[in-house]
């Protein structure tokens, strides 16, 4: 997998590769703001970007719009945008193009190396991982919103995991229920959210994105 | 010289104008007043202490362009909606009833600077001329004497204006620009705009710091732990045990870095040393150092804790200017207490030449001082040494 690393704080980026390298990955690129991160990504074209939110000049949320742009320009490329505190917004903001091959984890996700790595992969397929982090915040907000208030606890539970972008096989291993049960949570929550019966799993996303949204 | 002789002559010249109209405006005053008994007169009076305003902002800009006149403006005319609103703001505003005083008090000033223009140009013209054209009566001294003493007057004629133009110019400062009060309150918006400023920009350099280093670092440290972890997993594969104590190796020393940059950062939010008094924390500081520095404090009683701070922050500062810019070999940092004043003295045998400009850093060290009423000064000769003052109130 070829990987281009947006990242300003040198430790850590150096800290990125070596761990990327070292499990097999081959890191194309490092850069440490969002205009070589472009010009990067549109000369190696890499299968993963991996995005610090914060980087010079403005240290805001340089490297948030620049992921949106590279969404934009090379759909092919999965975003990994990858910060040191979770902003509801800045999910709905990068999932407001669709949510095909993007992220949004917590850099102290990568202490797990494995489930990192995992994330990464899912991306470069064309998944969706958003940080369990950004599903308590989105629940936390819910809880006030009217439409969500609706989802039981179970319910709630089952959508965290979507929006994880596990499979229902995946979810049904975490919670410990039948592989039967967890469907039934989730054509609940379709419907609860409002969302039609469609044979695609975009609608996964779409109960993720409605939630962001509220 | 020229242009400034020019423009004292023409402000003379307007003084016809400018204080006739304000002595005309004078006599509408007063006959305003004299109608407020049976009401007519409250709003005249109000309409001409607004115009007031407008005569004395005429007068302060032509004594500011034409005299060169500090004068501030003042704070701008705010009545609230409404006619009973406005007229009451313009009956107690005192920017217009001190342009009113202005325009009398002025009255000899002005009768003093047209005589001195008069006298002194076109007494000094006429004694000039006054051999050619036989205007003086025979029997007084010869033309000899009499044109060099026109000459002279017309030499002197500049700064004699000058000089009978003072009372103008004073009149202008006082009365004309912001009174005491608006000047203190001006400076105390300023002060308090610079606190909040300073404590945002604080606030965010600390979020930046803990943003950029700290935790950056910690994530770095967890990193390594984690490719640690997964490889004492496979531990009994030959390479990935040692492969795992180089990582391990790696991230105490991350660790041990981090908390000494934790630690730097703590001392730049706020030294705990401060808890036991600027003395200790003073100690500290000359001690962290790296040119020598001898410290004298002489405290009678410990001043308020927030002016500990910003005695401790400009030390700070200073030690670090001296450090960075002065070349010196050694300091001296002097604190004493006296009268419910706290001067801080920072001394250094280095080249000098400090200003307290833009960029400098004592330019926010003054704006912070400020903003506890207290005063900075800067003794800073081309060579050396470099003596700066900051002394400050006790209490808050």
């Amino acid at each position: 997998m070829r990987i281009v690393i947006a990242e300003d704080a040198v430790m850590l980026r150096d800290g990125l590769r070596m761990l990327l390298t070292a499990r097999g990955r081959d890191v194309v690129a490092a850069v440490g703001d969002g205009e070589a991160l472009r010009a990067a990504v549109a000369e190696h074209e890499p299968d993963v970007a991996v995005v610090d939110v914060r980087m010079p000049p403005t240290h805001t949320d340089e490297g948030l719009q620049a992921a949106i742009r590279i969404r934009r320009d090379h759909p092919n490329v999965g975003v990994l945008v990858f910060s040191q505190y979770i902003e509801t917004r800045y999910a709905a903001q990068l999932l407001a193009d669709g949510a095909h091959g993007v992220g949004y984890l917590l850099k102290e996700r990568v202490a797990d190396v494995s489930d990192f790595l995992s994330a990464l992969d899912r991306i470069a397929g064309g998944e969706t991982v958003l940080d369990p982090e950004v599903v308590t915040q989105i629940m936390g907000a819910s809880r006030r919103a009217e439409t969500l208030v609706t989802l039981t606890s179970r319910e709630r539970d089952v959508l965290a995991l979507m929006a994880e972008g596990r499979s229902n096989t995946a979810i049904a291993g975490a919670l410990f229920l039948s592989y039967g049960s967890v469907e039934k949570h989730v054509s609940q929550i379709f419907a609860k959210l409002g969302l039609p019966p469609s044979d695609n799993d975009h609608r996964r996303v779409l109960a993720v994105l409605r939630h962001l949204q509220a | 010289m020229l242009v400034t002789t020019g423009r004292a002559l023409a402000y003379t010249l307007l003084l016809p104008l400018t204080a006739g109209i304000g002595l005309v405006h004078l006599v509408v005053v007063l006959l305003s007043v004299l109608t407020t008994v049976n009401l007519v007169g409250v709003p005249m009076l109000a309409l001409s202490l607004v115009a007031a305003r407008g005569l004395g902002t005429v007068n302060r800009r032509l004594a500011r362009a034409l005299l060169g006149a500090r004068v501030t403006d003042p704070a701008p005319f705010r009545p609230g909606k409404g006619l009973f609103r406005w007229m009451g703001a313009a009956l107690v505003d005192a920017t217009g009833w001190r342009a009113v005083g202005h325009a009398l008090i002025r009255i000899p000033a002005a009768v003093l600077a047209l005589a001195a223009a008069a006298g002194l140009w076109g007494g000094g013209l006429i004694l000039l001329v006054s051999p050619v054209w036989r205007l003086v009566p025979d029997g007084w001294p010869s033309a000899a004497l009499l044109a060099p003493a026109g000459l002279a007057l017309l030499l002197l004629a500049p700064r004699g204006l000058r000089l009978a133009l003072a009372p103008e110019r004073l009149l202008a400062g006082t009365l004309l620009g912001m009174s005491a009060s608006e000047t203190r309150i001006r400076r105390l918006e300023q002060a308090r705009a610079f606190a909040v400023d300073d404590a945002v920009a604080r606030l965010r350099q600390v979020e930046r710091d803990l943003h950029d280093g700290t935790s950056a670092r910690l994530v770095t440290l967890a990193m390594s732990l984690g490719l640690a972890r997964e490889e004492l997993d496979l531990a009994h594969h030959p390479g990935h045990l040692e492969r795992a104590r180089e990582l391990v190796g790696g991230a105490h020393r991350d660790a041990k870095e981090t908390v000494a940059e934790l630690r730097d950062l703590i001392r730049g939010i706020l030294p705990p040393a401060l808890d036991q008094g600027l003395e200790t924390a003073l100690a500290t500081l000359a001690a962290r150092t790296p040119i020598p520095v001898r410290l004298h404090t002489d405290l009678p009683e410990r001043p308020d804790p927030s002016i500990e701070v910003v005695a401790y922050f400009c030390a700070t500062e200073l030690l670090a200017n001296v450090v960075r810019h002065s070349g010196a070999r050694h300091a001296a940092v002097d604190v004493r207490g006296r009268d419910g004043r706290l001067t801080l003295t920072v001394r250094d045998d280095g080249t000098g030449g400090a200003v307290a400009g833009a960029g400098s850093g004592l330019r926010g060290l003054a704006a912070r001082v400020g903003a506890v009423d207290g005063a900075i000064d800067v003794r800073s000769p081309a060579g050396g040494p470099t003596v700066i003052t900051v002394a400050l109130p006790f209490r808050i």
